[in-house]
């Protein structure tokens, strides 16, 4: 029994982490660039697929597979740099347009990218064949818990002591506050918003895409993975509250645990007992439980 | 220092500044006076950059800045306190004063410029690890002004800074102002009030309906009962 109740919660947290990585970046995104980024998740299927090209080249070059956690991370990394693509070529054009627009450019480009997918990879799935137990496995209460599961979870609580590092401690993070709370104050006081933007960006797109990278192992790529994965940080950002990191931290574990709870007590009531929790957060608390906070 | 001259600005359809012209003198203070909806704002957020003029020019120091972004208004020695103050509530009030010495290395050190921003406004000082919010109308006001100061500017551009304070509190934000012109800066002030223009003003312009209906000395303003009857009322 303790054995089982370990292995859905250790698999929940898993899960978890890897969601935090992707609304983190909605969030960074939104909290300083009111976008509603439904791309968050196009990124996170981008690293995915970038991240098994980047094993499957380094297994073929012989590096040796003890080792291939550090290209899959790199790459999930380096691809954020499409960030700045997107930004600088499609979104600052609509900042001063309605959200409605914002939100329906964004959606093309997850409609695109989902397109520019299948042309590169095909349709079928794609997976790392037998690298997530390169680690092996650990014993936790009984439960044998995959190695790789437990760095992907450190490595996402060492990303949420970063970001929350960066945001309060650095000058880098403060004007990054100052302009989510003020944008025209901020520029006023010295502060370039094509640099703020085009880095927030990035940075949000880096995120995604890392937690795509990082998931691999563990799933197989596939080209629907992007909105599957939309819909739940939507669900995270609603129960955290919009703009919020610590709301994307507690929001993540949420959604990652119950889903691994329904999962394994009732697999069809997955999306519906999320569901059931966002509607009782936006009619009990409709900000959330971290809303009004910037960043 | 500062030169505008016949700037139109339109918002949207409409026709809000007339060929305004207006001069700032190195180590001057200048108000811009005139009732709500006048044209004030719109003269100053223009000179910030955050409008452009139609027509006519903006001058810093013989460089045009009309058309240029505001950030860059900015680095070039425009420092800027609007009417809401604009203070960032999620930083501490050291942190909102401190923003430009990251934005803006260049000029004094960030060491200097901040002492000087809590030397003009020294109460400041005992709310440095405060946040926004918990500050009054008038400590805020404070800390614009500050903050702004902190940029090293050659010149401030201060937007009402003494509406909607207590009158105990606005010969705090007089002297804090009178101590910048002292440090060597220039200040353009707009103010609704001629009974607010501080003593220490140099030359007045009156505008009405986006237009400058009178510039001189405060003195010569005083004397017109048409302008009193304007930009006097309730002292």
């Amino acid at each position: 029994m303790t054995q089982h109740v370990v292995n859905v919660l250790l698999s929940g947290i898993f899960h978890a982490s890897i969601l935090f990585l992707v609304a983190a970046g909605l969030q960074v995104v939104f909290g300083v660039q009111k976008i509603f980024n439904l791309a968050c998740g196009s990124f996170y299927a981008l690293g995915a697929y970038v991240g098994v090209s980047a094993v499957g080249w380094y297994t073929g070059a012989g590096g040796p597979a003890a080792l291939f956690v550090l290209p899959l991370a790199l790459a999930g990394l380096a691809v954020g740099a499409v960030g700045v693509v997107v930004e600088r070529g499609l979104l600052r054009f609509v900042y001063d347009r309605d959200e409605t627009f914002q939100l329906l450019l964004t959606f093309a480009v997850v409609l695109m990218m989902e397109d520019a997918i299948r042309m590169t990879w095909g349709t079928s799935p794609r997976s790392t064949a037998g690298l997530y137990l390169t680690y092996g496995q650990v014993p936790i209460l009984g439960a044998a818990v995959p190695v790789y599961n437990l760095i992907v979870i450190g490595a996402s609580l060492a990303i949420a002591l970063l970001i929350g590092w960066l945001l309060t401690r650095t000058a880098f993070g403060r004007i990054i506050r100052a302009s989510a709370d003020n944008r025209e104050m901020a520029e006023a006081l010295g502060v370039d918003m094509r640099r703020v933007y085009a880095t927030v960006f990035t940075l949000g797109t880096a995120l995604g895409t890392l937690g795509g990278a990082l998931v691999i192992p563990a799933t197989a790529a596939m080209s629907e993975m992007g909105i599957e994965l939309i819909v739940e940080a939507f669900a995270v950002v609603v129960i955290g509250g919009l703009g919020s990191m610590r709301g994307a931290f507690v929001g993540a574990l949420i959604v990652g645990v119950l889903r691994s709870i329904a999962i394994s007590v009732y697999p069809e009531l997955e999306m519906l007992l999320i569901y059931l929790i966002v509607i009782a957060v936006l009619v009990l608390r409709p900000r959330g439980l971290f809303g009004g906070a910037a960043a | 220092m500062l030169s505008v001259r016949e700037i139109d600005v339109y918002i949207q359809a409409s026709h809000i500044l007339r060929r305004v012209s207006l001069e700032v003198g190195a180590r001057e203070v200048v108000c811009l006076v005139g009732r709500n909806g006048a044209g004030k704002t719109t003269t100053l957020r223009t000179i910030m950059g955050y409008l452009r003029p139609r027509t006519g020019r903006v001058e810093l120091q013989g460089r045009p800045i009309h058309g240029r972004p505001t950030h860059e208004i900015a680095r070039l020695g425009l420092g800027w306190a609007p009417e809401d103050s604009g203070i960032f509530p999620d930083l501490t009030v050291a942190e909102n004063i401190e923003i430009s010495t990251w934005t803006r290395p260049e000029g004094r050190p960030a060491a200097e410029r901040i002492e000087r921003a809590y030397r003009v406004f020294p109460g400041l000082r005992r709310y440095a690890a405060r946040k926004g919010p918990e500050m009054s109308g008038g400590e805020r006001k404070m800390l614009s002004i500050a903050r702004a100061l902190a940029l090293d500017p050659e010149m401030l551009v201060l937007d009402e800074p003494f509406e909607g304070l207590s009158p105990a509190i606005i010969p705090a934000v007089s002297e804090g102002i009178a101590e910048i012109t002292k440090l060597g800066h220039s200040i353009l002030i707009a103010e609704s009030n001629i009974h607010h223009v501080p003593e220490y003003t140099r030359r007045l312009y009156v505008i009405e309906r986006g237009e400058i209906i009178f510039a001189g000395p405060p003195e010569d303003a005083w004397r017109d009962p048409a302008l009193t009857r304007i930009i006097g009322s309730a002292a």
